[in-house]
């Protein structure tokens, strides 16, 4: 059972880092301050696939579209037990979904797979639809949101996220491909010394070229105009002080709108 | 790991259930072994807690959640090391921490120690708090950045981003520029020490923690070092010696005796209060050294030193080791042993429970007010006391 | 005359709320442009929706297909493909819904059209599209335009755009499924129903939630003497469900429940829109977080920034005090 799964990297953004600002080109955050990280939902997915494939034997490929800080997610994946990992070398920061799309295409088309496995949106931009649209490229069938997951002969049952907590179930005709929800697994902690010992397994570096695309040629459907710090924290009224401070008057706010 | 390859096979089986791992030395309390004041349960003491290690390599059970709660809610406070009757009772805590160690390699580990280690991995600590704010306790104090003065002040993971214990390390800065001393720091270069890494059981990143911060050192010239917290103290004094990295380590109370001794800090203003002095695990019962903090606070003059029921090498640990002041696998409950410790420093008479620990200052100063004693007891770090004593009332 | 055109999602025997705000948004922009604004609703005896579509629409296309209970991607792709390439609109709005990212990068490609997905605002001037994306932990706002293109498709966020009760009184037109293949390769098998827990989060007045920043199942107990002090009931947000730490029945938000209370107490939530949109109709919402820029604090009453395991206990003490 061959299973490719695409990953990005993301800067960390999430509760405890606060220092998101806008860079001097206008045109991104200034990533100098962030520390990046494997995205989330990518996590989940690389942990189901080497679960299957730990289960049904088979090769896990990892593959990403980016500059060469990258490589650090590629090196988790093989930790984490894929069998190999492939960095198309293009900086993949500015591109608009549909052109990464494109480009991953291109190299899965030339890979072994029965599943073709994504996250289902990224922490950065949380799209959303780089999964989707390979699938459509690819010619294969998709199911987004997957939140589990059974392999049988030939096909893939899933289950696909609802809202409300419903699920909804398909099976599709493999290949497929799936794009995985959070909370589908628990993913495995990699420690340094298997990230160290994954450095024993292959991971190639390609160009564009390699895959008979151009970077000129590929133009962006969806392109940037501005972006701006959302306003932070106005709407609600700052209680400050040492905890004992802000936990006494917030008692005294609740019992005065009559809740204790 | 099977049985077969587990460092410990041939020791492991052979605690045959005394209980003495639980007893302080003064085998006054059955409550000593911090998890098992919390639980009291067989499993969360050390026997209990080997003969499922053991069940588990020997795949007589399975991994779940529990069993990797179990494992990682020992606080390697090392009261069992000091009680257990068996010739190989130096090596019980480490027993544990191989299980561990063995836990981490296959990725099963609870995922709030996950998020310790993978935040030491980004960030340098375990907050997951940004690598620019490390230093920025330091400012507007006038200390300078490490250049090769006679001491690193080493602050840790905790002296740097915990807002309580952002102060010790504010303090003993004070306290050393006032005595003179000849020291700088590391401000945002500095990195985690690794102690609560290596007991967690990751010892791959313990050791690139170490190899990176030895060279560090190497390349900055430093020779002696002085910590604020017995963590750090532990894992550069003991451990880093195996990567190549010797220096002179001392624990800040050892430095500031000295001072006092040497009449380099004048402590004559006093503090008047009845004290009561918390041994910090790393330090006393890791470190052997009991007396330094003790003859720091009998050298004030006014203040008048009470011991606890259990001190020293009996002392009830605070429940913060072993990456617990953050895991918290000990809390949310009037047995955590943080609260029984405030309890217990109450029943002194004390009005202040003396910390030489950043991790014991968090746990006790949380326990203090999860008790309602804030009227009762304070907690002071040793360097807040001899602040009190040496510094000059400030304007503010 | 220029078209938009909202694709209609419906499940259950009722329209999809965000299809009604896509209506809703669809409807000013037509009105904006002087566009026509075309419903299009495919599935088995649709036809009985088609008066309450066209409140909005000018034009509602009814595609009968009595295979289909409910809205599902592929059909919907299938169908959909060949009228967008013949009626070329020049804008269409889907509900970013799980249907809706289900179906709309695929069709995306399908009819070659430019995508921007999950927007918060949606702006024609000009004859020039463009939207608004939050992004990095919706601490960004992100405007984006398209490339020249005959037919742009934008999905929207649920819960942003107000639904707003249309007078068009639009004609309706019925069509049979169009479909010349039947496509076997992904199969609805059905559904499963959300568990029924024994807790109902959606009948209290008090609700005490907790998120990551609660940091082990063990300190969640501080949260339930904090609801206990209150008279309440715990809830939480998506991870602590997908770590185990908590059973679904008390998931709040876009796959969990939506609730009301007079009182929600956010504990280390940072407020992704996801759990947002699951609370944001609670009287009073006091958020506890020690991320100063975490997004609930714009949508709260009070916020305090500090650690929620140093707060809450002394915050249960003192509503302990203040009872007795």
């Amino acid at each position: 059972m061959d299973i490719v799964v695409a990953i990005k990297q993301v800067p960390d953004t999430s509760e405890a880092v606060d220092v998101v600002e806008i860079d001097a080109s206008g045109r991104d955050i200034n990533k100098e301050a962030l520390v990046s990280k494997i995205n989330d939902w990518d996590e989940y997915a690389l942990e189901e696939a080497v679960q299957l494939k730990q289960k049904l034997g088979g090769t896990v490929t990892a593959v990403t579209v980016g500059a060469s800080e990258w490589d650090d997610i590629l090196r988790r994946a093989l930790a984490m037990g894929a069998d190999r990992a492939i960095r198309i070398d293009e900086d993949a920061a500015s591109m608009d979904s549909n052109t990464v799309a494109k480009i991953l295409t291109a190299v899965i088309i030339h890979l072994p797979y029965d599943l073709v496995i994504f996250g289902a949106q990224s922490e950065d931009f949380g799209s959303g639809q780089l999964g989707c649209m390979v699938a459509e490229m690819l010619d294969i069938p998709h199911a987004t949101l997957v939140v589990s997951l059974q392999m049988d002969e030939g096909e893939v049952r899933v289950s696909r996220e609802l809202e409300g907590g419903a699920l909804e179930l398909y099976t599709l005709k493999l290949p497929a491909l799936l794009t995985i929800q959070t909370g589908i697994n628990r993913p495995r902690y990699v420690s340094f010394a298997s990230i160290k010992k994954a450095r024993e397994k292959e991971l190639k570096v390609i160009s564009l070229n390699e895959l008979g695309l151009s970077r000129d040629a590929l133009t962006p459907l969806v392109i940037l105009e501005k972006l701006e710090l959302t306003p932070t924290g106005k709407k609600a009224e700052l209680i400050s002080g040492s905890a004992e401070e802000t936990a006494g008057k917030l008692a005294m706010i609740l019992n005065d709108s009559g809740v204790i | 790991m099977a049985l077969a390859d587990y460092k410990y096979k041939d020791v492991i089986h052979r605690c045959f259930r005394c209980g003495y791992c639980k007893f302080p030395s003064n085998w006054m309390e059955v409550n000593n072994c911090p998890a098992y004041a919390r639980f009291r349960l067989e499993s969360y003491s050390t026997g209990g807690r080997l003969w499922l290690i053991r069940a588990w390599l020997n795949d007589e059970i399975e991994w779940t959640d529990h069993l990797a709660q179990i494992v990682y809610s020992c606080a390697a406070c090392k009261n069992c090391v000091e009680q257990c009757p068996y010739r190989f009772h130096d090596d019980i805590v480490d027993m544990i921490i191989a299980a561990r160690s063995e836990m981490v390699e296959r990725g099963s580990i609870p995922s709030v120690v996950k998020e310790f280690l993978e935040n030491i991995q980004r960030q340098g600590n375990p907050y997951g708090n940004a690598r620019s704010k490390r230093g920025e306790w330091v400012e507007g104090m006038g200390i300078k950045q490490y250049e090769g003065q006679e001491y690193l002040y080493y602050v840790g993971c905790v002296g740097s981003y915990d807002t309580r214990a952002k102060e010790t390390a504010r303090t003993l800065g004070e306290v050393l520029l006032k005595a003179g001393v000849s020291f700088g720091v590391m401000g945002n270069d500095e990195n985690c020490d690794g102690n609560e890494v290596s007991k967690l059981g990751e010892e791959s990143l313990f050791q690139s923690l170490a190899e990176d911060n030895i060279q560090q050192f190497k390349d900055l010239g430093v020779e002696k070092i002085v910590a604020l917290s017995p963590h750090s103290y532990n894992a550069i004094k003991n451990d880093y010696p195996m990567f190549n990295g010797s220096f002179e380590v001392f624990h800040y109370t050892q430095l500031l005796r000295d001072l006092i001794k040497g009449g380099r800090l004048d402590i004559s203003s006093g503090f008047d209060a009845r004290v009561t002095y918390h041994d910090p695990c790393f330090l006393g019962r890791w470190n052997k050294e009991y007396e330094a903090p003790r003859q720091v606070l009998n050298a004030i003059p006014g203040v008048e030193l009470v011991e606890m029921e259990r001190s020293r090498e009996g002392a009830l640990c605070c429940g913060g080791g072993g990456g617990n002041f953050y895991t918290d696998f000990l809390g949310g409950s009037e047995d955590s042993p943080a609260r029984i410790r405030i309890r217990e420093a109450c029943a002194t008479g004390a009005s202040i429970v003396a910390t030489a620990c950043p991790n014991c200052m968090t746990m006790l100063e949380d326990a203090v007010k999860a008790e309602g004693l804030e009227e009762s007891i304070k907690v002071k770090d040793i360097s807040e006391i001899v602040a009190e004593a040496c510094l000059a009332k400030r304007a503010d | 005359m220029a078209e938009i055109l909202v694709v209609v999602e419906h499940r259950n025997e009722n329209l999809a709320d965000v299809s009604l705000e896509m209506l809703s948004k669809g409807r000013h922009l037509a009105d904006h442009v002087s566009a026509e604004l075309l419903a299009v609703i495919i599935g088995k005896d649709v036809n009985r929706y088609a008066p309450r579509l066209a409140q909005w629409a000018d034009k509602v296309l009814a595609v009968k297909n009595d295979e289909l209970e409910d809205s599902q991607a592929e059909p919907y792709q299938k169908t959909l493909a060949p009228i967008i390439k013949e009626r070329k609109p020049k804008l269409v709005l889907i509900g970013h819904s799980s249907f809706g990212m289900d179906l709309a990068p695929a069709l995306t490609v399908d009819v070659g059209a430019p995508l921007a997905t999950d927007c918060t605002n949606i702006a024609v001037e000009n004859g020039t599209i463009t939207v608004t994306r939050a992004i990095y932990n919706g601490k960004v706002n992100a405007v984006y335009s398209f490339a020249p293109s005959e037919t742009v498709i934008v999905t929207g966020r649920p819960g942003e755009f107000p639904v707003e009760e249309g007078q068009k009184g639009g004609s309706v037109e019925e069509i049979d499924y169009l479909l010349d293949e039947e496509f076997d390769y992904k199969s609805f098998e059905g559904y499963i129903e959300p568990e029924v827990s024994d807790i109902d989060i959606t009948k209290s007045e008090v609700l005490i939630a907790v998120g990551r920043g609660i940091k082990d199942k063990g300190n969640i107990e501080l949260a339930e003497e904090l609801a206990n002090a209150l008279g309440g009931v715990l809830a939480c947000s998506r991870p602590l469900v997908d770590y185990g730490w908590l059973p679904s029945g008390h998931q709040v938000g876009l796959s969990g429940k939506t609730v009301k209370p007079k009182l929600y107490i956010a504990l280390g939530i940072s407020g992704a829109f996801q759990h947002m949109v699951g609370m944001r109709g609670s009287k009073m919402i006091v958020a506890i977080n020690r991320d100063a820029k975490a997004p609930i604090f714009a949508d709260a009453n009070y916020g305090i920034i500090d650690d929620i395991l140093k707060v809450v206990p002394i915050l249960t003490q003192r509503i302990n005090d203040l009872k007795s």
